[in-house]
């Protein structure tokens, strides 16, 4: 039996959560919302995570009912990501590492969402799509790594709609995403914009810098709606991020894709690749906002693969670091 | 900007903790990570039984105080998780 407590920060989530064995015992989780047309900061984010972690600690172990000297493992998140939020979330996992006396594993965060999302779903080698306010990647595994087909060649999906939210003055709350997709529901009308896949990488910048452009004329107009903005933008980029995982799962002759990340928990996106999976006689494999957005259990979860199979981090390598990749690391855990 | 060591500014903080256990663990959670190096500071950690000595020099006031703020609020927090987090 082991217990593994994850710790995880590295963008406006603030969360952790603990492991048993596969069973996911508790993961609460604390969210910097920032008022509607403003992102979040690295300082203003790094000053939410040291205000909320300990009281999200403390929840954590009453909710599974575990006592620190039950815990076998410390797991915290490493990379990528922002750093100050990170560091201030490091901090809290190797002070109680050393209180407990516990041994520490340094996660990858991508890595954190597949093996959450293989946990909860079951898939066992599926193709993964990632997509979040900081990644977009189509990843598959061979050989001891997590391969990168295709990923973004400059912002994130998750950023691309974060910002267009801002664009609008969309609440934050509780995430600019998710307030895109209600209205994206009601969208009747489609405005072409580019759609820009370059080989196996996409990319949304230009689409972004297009869309913010044309986004407030065509509203005074009522030319379109925002609702169909949202719906426009969302078929495109989602088009975008289906293709390249088609041709990743034609390549690996793969018949399970799976969804991770925050962007991952849109129904639409689910919808779209359901369609194209079921085309191709695959299974979708997805998860709900518990554990497609960002939490401590995937930390967790992944530090719980790595522990047994002998990875520990020394405490004075417990570093961070804002560019990860999710192929740097060797997966151990895995034939 | 390349200052000679002897014409940079410096601080000194000398941080008493209950025992030199609580200093130990202090002094490991915070000094794992480098500074930035765009600030241009350099900062060194030691222990002295239960005191944690801190020696920051920089060339820039401002570089300065960023760094000395920064460490106020990690140190804040890391005595934050020994108090509420230690075993009974």
């Amino acid at each position: 039996m082991v217990v593994a407590i994850g710790f995880e920060g590295s963008a406006n989530k603030l969360g952790i959560g603990i492991v048993k064995d596969g069973v996911v015992l508790s993961n609460p989780r604390h969210t910097y919302i920032t008022p509607p047309g403003q992102g979040f900061l690295p300082k203003d984010t790094a000053k939410h995570h040291r205000e909320h972690a300990l009281s999200v600690l403390k929840l954590a172990l009453e909710e599974a009912n575990i006592k620190p000297e039950e815990i076998d493992v410390v797991c915290y998140t490493k990379g990528p990501g922002m750093g100050a939020p990170l560091v201030s979330t490091a901090l809290v996992a190797r002070t109680v590492a050393q209180l407990w006396n516990k041994p520490i594993v340094a996660v990858n965060h991508c890595i954190g969402h597949i093996e959450m999302g293989r946990l909860i779903t079951g898939a066992q080698n599926p193709t993964v799509l990632y997509v979040s306010g900081g990644n977009t990647q189509v990843i598959a595994y061979s050989d001891k790594c997590y391969r990168i087909f295709g990923e973004t060649i400059d912002i994130a999906v998750g950023n691309c709609l974060d910002r267009f939210a801002r664009v609008l003055k969309l609440s934050n709350d509780p995430s600019p995403g998710y307030n895109i997709e209600q209205l994206a529901k009601k969208g009747r009308q489609y405005l072409e914009m580019p759609y820009v896949v370059k080989g196996m990488d996409v990319s949304f910048s230009g689409l972004l810098s297009y869309i913010e452009e044309k986004a407030p004329k065509l509203i005074e107009s009522n030319a379109y709606t925002p609702e169909d903005l949202c719906f426009s933008l969302q078929e495109t980029v989602f088009a975008m991020l289906i293709e390249i995982t088609e041709r990743a799962m034609a390549h690996c002759d793969s018949n399970e894709v799976l969804i991770v990340g925050g962007v991952g928990c849109n129904k639409r996106l689910q919808e779209m690749m359901g369609v194209m999976a079921s085309e191709r006689g695959a299974t979708l494999y997805a998860t709900d906002e518990r554990f497609c957005i960002d939490n401590g259990a995937m930390i967790a979860q992944a530090g719980w693969e790595m522990f047994r199979s002998g990875v520990v981090t020394p405490l004075d390598q417990t570093t961070c670091t804002q560019r990860f990749r999710t192929d740097e690391v060797e997966v151990t855990w895995r034939s | 900007m390349d200052t000679a060591i002897s014409e940079r500014l410096s601080a000194e903080l000398r941080v008493p903790f209950p025992s030199a256990w609580e200093a130990e663990v202090a002094y490991n959670s915070l000094s794992v990570d480098k500074e930035p190096k765009r600030g241009h500071v350099h900062r060194d950690l030691s222990l002295d039984g239960n005191i944690m000595q801190v020696c920051f020099q920089a060339s820039e006031a401002r570089t300065l105080r960023v760094s000395i703020n920064s460490f106020f609020e990690h140190l804040k927090l890391v005595c934050e998780t020994i108090d509420q987090f230690r075993p009974l």
